[in-house]
């Protein structure tokens, strides 16, 4: 299949055109969507396309949140805007008491086909209310299918699995990735939820990441392979189901993991996914599983503050060197 | 219904067995009381006979697993029929259950000096046969990692056993220790190392016994059928000393000697593949005529694989008779639990000196190697002496 | 403008309201034997505000609950059988034992579920009134929650909400003067809390929430109202909670003699004295629906003992469609 590159931002708007063009089930709800087609530009050109079906919703988290459950309740397949990612937390009893429990609550009687969408992540200074990587508190509630991509083909593709997917999904999207260009396939193309992708094979060492970890890690990757270490840089893509077999494959072969991700480091992902490699490849593990995190701290605004708190390339790269015993 | 092939206890005292050989692989077809698997126990080598037919679906314990008795090795069923769940080979997932704090406890106490080593390279050492204790970690904290291991197991393949010995050597041939050899490998090295042996050695005099050959072979032959040899005399001659000297007929047992109520006398035989020691039970209850018999019937069977445990356990003593070898003295190495064991050389025409004159007379040395912690050289020396006078003076055997 | 009620559907009425405060009573001795887990809420005193409100709902009209929510559901036309049998935890019942007593659900009835959450059920209503409009069809969603709960943010957003996009929802507040022991007169800034309405630019009407056909009345224009897409009501039912907060409740926040004064204020006793005058209801009728309803409520409570307990494994089921 031919590609052609473009940006996350064009890739959303793709995916949602195509998908309500398809199913008139499906509809968009947040703040500010009408006027700019989002805050970031996502949904350009869907308003006027679809007429009535990308609404523009007054500040009230709780009840955009339930407005998605609500007609997901009864016949509709709508996408929810977030607007920030930080704002989760507005809408918490919705997405984790509601929408995360309401299928098993009720003895598995409904289906719950809703789409939680939600730009999150650091580095454009916003400061601690509009930079954080929440993703780990979601799959601490079960009932949520978590998605994290990174690259364009993958928010394309993932975004279209995600709304034709009749289970409940929230999905983050890095702010910075918005205007990043990749290649993205022509016609068609879906991505299934709960695969990973090594996106670069390797026998040194596995990192694993998703999100903006990803290209850190395929950066220093790079620079890695001129000091002789070849790493196998897996995305993760979606973090809830997790593709475990996929990074059981790679650490079987590489003896040593290092996680990366911008979310702090206590109780992030990276905690979970080095719980289960040490529970469950204990015998292929030649090193501990390292992590590499943003600090414990809430984003700090001044340039200079936030890039020591954030995860970095030299990060990366300092981590695999202590797996490797380079 | 599929069948389960459980590792077979092959005698009283067998707790585990070696897989030393799938006869069959996975997928053949089986028929029952075929030959499905070489078991190795201490003592002997196994032709296990499939309990049923069908295909050899699933091999559990590949070959050089040593396996308790009445573990699972191998399913046999038709094809398509539904297997039993056995998490022999790998758990999928492992349930964590938390160690009790008191076997940490324990366990952390017996590791005097514990060794850091990464999982895989532990496994890989266990795998290899690499000592991780021999090792020197270039992981942090003096942790062995894999390329440690992975070095250790390069240099022991291309060191070997001969280090000055260059790499390129294509006329070597290269002989796995594995099987009976292994198992000889093992024990004689815990023998030789563990017991302190003293050997004492004498010159006897053989003439008499030849003669007492002579004489009664002609009837031994017609009652059991075989020729006497005179393994089987000397059999009967330390059988009979042994009763008079039951400190010799031993074995220790942690801070105690037990000396033992039956007289088993092992015969050293050898057979292509290693050394084998049959036991005559008791020995000084039976007569030459059963003795011959018993020994004939023994090494039949040894020379096609076919002792038992009890064939080969509950030996009290050993005889290793290597005079048709050509050879004039062994010290042999005790095998153990045994206290003693006897290593006869072979019998040559000598000059001696007999009551002041020079005389020809067929001698030959008969050395005893034995256990220092039981006896010493006193009451070794007196067991050798008797087996001596008796030797040269057979009808001592009626008294 | 009183609309006229036939006998049949009078009748009906009395019937569902005598069913409601049967089973009510039964799953108060139920658990006071022990043989409901957890605990249960009960809505004695407060059928002629779920009777009422529902009778003029059809049954592809949307409802969402409470956690004191038997009442409503059985309203709706909920399975008495299934609705115990989740009362104890079967497997037949309703939500497969997963839900329990605050989690009853039907979503073939339009039963949207009851919430654990106070104030859980706006956002979800309000979703549910989306749907509708998006849809094009002239269903109605009602929303029933408790003075307590128009004092969360929920209530105010969904108010909002509903009042700038016209969904057609009816909001009815069961005034029952107690948000588990704070009572609304501490508790809420206004007294009628039909009051908040024109903070939203929404109709609130307050009405005697014990009689019933003054409920059906009012729910009944809302309702009407909603269908044409004239937009939300806030319907407050002014009534009591005979019972306390949940069964046990040693209920130090109010006297004894309160609870009396509102026992004469008995719903199921004014309809059937109303019925009785206009000569619908006889004395013989009477216990003829007692007895049947008694009849109805045994067969449930048998069928619910006699039904299987949930294997534990089927704790691991229900999560995704697509695992």
């Amino acid at each position: 299949m031919p590609e052609r590159m473009i940006s996350c931002a064009v890739a959303i708007c793709e995916a949602l055109t195509e998908e309500m063009a398809r199913d008139e089930a499906i509809f968009i709800i947040g703040e500010d969507l009408v006027a700019h087609g989002g805050i970031f530009g996502q949904f350009k050109g869907l308003p006027e396309r679809f007429p009535g079906r990308v609404i523009d919703s007054p500040i009230s988290e709780s009840c955009i949140v339930g407005a998605g459950l609500g007609a997901a309740l009864t016949g509709m397949r709508p996408l929810v805007d977030m607007h920030f990612a930080d704002f989760v937390t507005c809408a918490m009893d919705e997405i984790v008491n509601q929408t995360a429990k309401i299928r098993y609550m009720f003895g598995g009687q409904v289906k719950v086909p809703l789409v939680i969408w939600a730009p999150d992540g650091a580095g454009l200074s916003a400061a601690a209310h509009h930079s954080q990587s929440l993703e780990s508190w979601f799959i601490h509630a079960p009932g949520l299918k978590v998605v994290v991509p990174s690259e364009p083909a993958d928010v394309k593709g993932l975004l279209k699995a995600a709304i034709r997917d009749d289970d409940p999904v929230i999905f983050f999207q890095h702010k910075k990735l918005f205007a990043r260009e990749g290649p993205v396939p022509e016609g068609e193309h879906i991505v299934p939820l709960g695969k990973a992708a090594v996106k670069r094979p390797g026998g040194s060492v596995t990192i694993l990441t998703y999100g903006s970890g990803f290209y850190m890690s395929m950066e220093a990757a790079n620079e890695l392979a001129g000091m002789g270490i070849e790493a196998e840089v897996i995305d993760l893509r979606t973090l809830k189901p997790l593709d475990f077999e996929t990074i059981a494959d790679s650490i079987k072969k590489t003896n040593r993991a290092v996680v990366v991700h911008e979310a702090c480091l206590s109780g992030g992902f990276g905690a979970e996914v080095s719980a289960r490699i040490n529970s469950e490849l204990f015998d292929y593990l030649d090193a501990p599983v390292l992590r590499v995190a943003a600090k414990d701290v809430p984003i700090p605004f001044s340039p200079r503050l936030e890039n020591f708190v954030l995860p970095k390339v030299e990060d990366v790269i300092k981590a695999v060197r202590q797996v490797t015993y380079r | 219904m599929a069948t389960t092939v459980i590792m077979p206890k092959l005698g009283l005292t067998m707790k585990e067995g070696t897989i030393e050989k799938w006869l069959k692989q996975e997928g053949d077809r089986v028929e029952k009381g075929e030959p499905l698997v070489e078991i190795i126990t201490e003592k002997l080598n196994f032709q296990y006979e499939s309990p049923a037919s069908g295909i050899l679906r699933k091999i559990l314990h590949h070959e050089g697993k040593v396996v308790p008795v009445t573990t699972p090795i191998a399913i046999i069923a038709e094809e398509g029929e539904a297997l039993p769940e056995f998490e022999a080979i790998k758990s999928e997932v492992p349930i964590e259950a938390p160690m009790p704090a008191a076997a940490v406890r324990k366990e952390m106490k017996e590791h005097r000096e514990r060794i850091f080593a990464s999982p895989v390279a532990r496994k890989i050492a266990q795998e290899k046969g690499i000592d991780l204790s021999l090792l020197k970690g270039s992981g942090p904290g003096g942790r062995i990692i894999q390329t440690d291991v992975i070095s250790a197991v390069e240099r022991v393949q291309t060191e070997g056993a001969r280090p000055s010995v260059p790499a390129q050597k294509p006329a070597d041939k290269l002989i796995p220790l594995k099987g009976i050899r292994k198992i000889i490998a093992r024990r004689m090295t815990e023998s030789f190392r563990d017991t302190p042996h003293f050997y004492l050695s004498v010159e006897v005099d053989m003439s008499a016994v030849q003669d007492l050959k002579e004489r009664v072979k002609d009837e031994v032959e017609k009652r059991a059928k075989v020729r006497l040899t005179l393994t089987d005399i000397l059999v009967k001659v330390v059988a009979s000393a042994l009763k008079e000297h039951p400190i010799i007929n031993s074995r220790i047992e942690g801070d105690q000697i037990r000396l033992l109520e039956e007289i088993n006398v092992g015969v050293a035989i050898a057979l292509d593949d290693g050394l084998i020691v049959p036991v005559v039970h008791r020995a000084d209850q039976k007569s030459l005529t059963e003795i011959a018999s018993v020994i004939r019937n023994l090494t039949r069977r040894a020379r096609r694989g076919k002792l038992t445990l009890e064939d080969v356990g509950g030996g009290t003593f050993t005889l290793s008779n290597m005079g048709m070898l050509g050879i004039d003295k062994i010290n042999p190495i005790i095998n153990p639990p045994e206290c003693s064991i006897l290593g006869v050389g072979r019998t040559v025409e000598k000059p001696v000196v007999q009551g002041g004159e020079i005389k020809i007379k067929p001698m030959a040395w008969f050395s005893l190697s034995s256990d220092h912690r039981i006896v010493d050289g006193a009451a070794a020396g007196l067991f050798l002496n008797h087996i001596h006078k008796i030797i040269e003076n057979p009808d001592l055997l009626l008294v | 403008m009183k609309s006229s009620v036939s006998t049949r559907e009078m009748r009906r009425l009395y019937r569902t309201m005598v069913t409601i405060r049967k089973f009510e009573t039964l799953a108060g001795e139920l658990f006071a034997a022990g043989k409901i887990p957890g605990f249960i809420h009960l809505s004695i005193g407060q059928e002629a505000s779920s009777v009422g409100v529902c009778s003029v709902l059809r049954p592809d009209d949307y409802i969402a609950t409470t956690h004191r929510g038997h009442g409503h559901v059985i309203a709706k036309g909920g399975d008495l059988k299934k609705m115990i049998a989740e009362l104890i935890g079967r497997k037949t019942g309703y939500c497969k034992g997963k839900g329990g007593s605050m989690h009853i659900a039907d979503f073939s009835l339009g039963i949207l579920g009851a919430n654990g959450v106070v104030g859980g059920g706006f956002p979800i209503i309000i979703g549910a009134g989306l749907s509708i409009k998006l849809r094009h069809t002239d269903q109605v969603a009602v929303c029933f929650f408790g003075d307590g709960a128009s004092n969360r943010g929920t209530f105010h957003e969904a108010m909002n909400m509903a009042s700038i996009w016209k969904l057609p929802i009816l909001f009815v507040c069961e005034n029952n003067c107690y948000a588990s022991t704070t009572p609304t007169s501490y508790a809420c800034s206004v007294t009628n809390i039909a009051a908040r309405a024109a903070g939203y630019n929404i109709p609130g009407v307050t009405v005697d929430g014990n009689d019933i056909l003054a409920v059906r009345e009012a729910a009944g224009q809302a309702v009407d109202r909603a269908r044409r897409g004239e937009g939300p009501t806030l319907l407050e039912n002014k009534t009591y909670r005979r019972r306390g907060h949940f069964e046990g409740d040693p209920q130090k926040y109010r006297t004894r003699a309160e609870v009396a004064e509102w026992e004469k204020n008995d719903p199921l006793l004014r309809f059937a004295s109303v019925l009785k005058k206009k000569k619908l209801l006889t004395g013989e009728m009477e216990k003829e629906i007692q007895k049947q309803v008694d009849g109805e409520l045994k067969d449930a409570v048998a069928f619910a003992e006699q039904s299987e307990w949930p294997n534990p494994e089927e704790a691991l089921e229900d999560m995704f469609i697509n695992p």
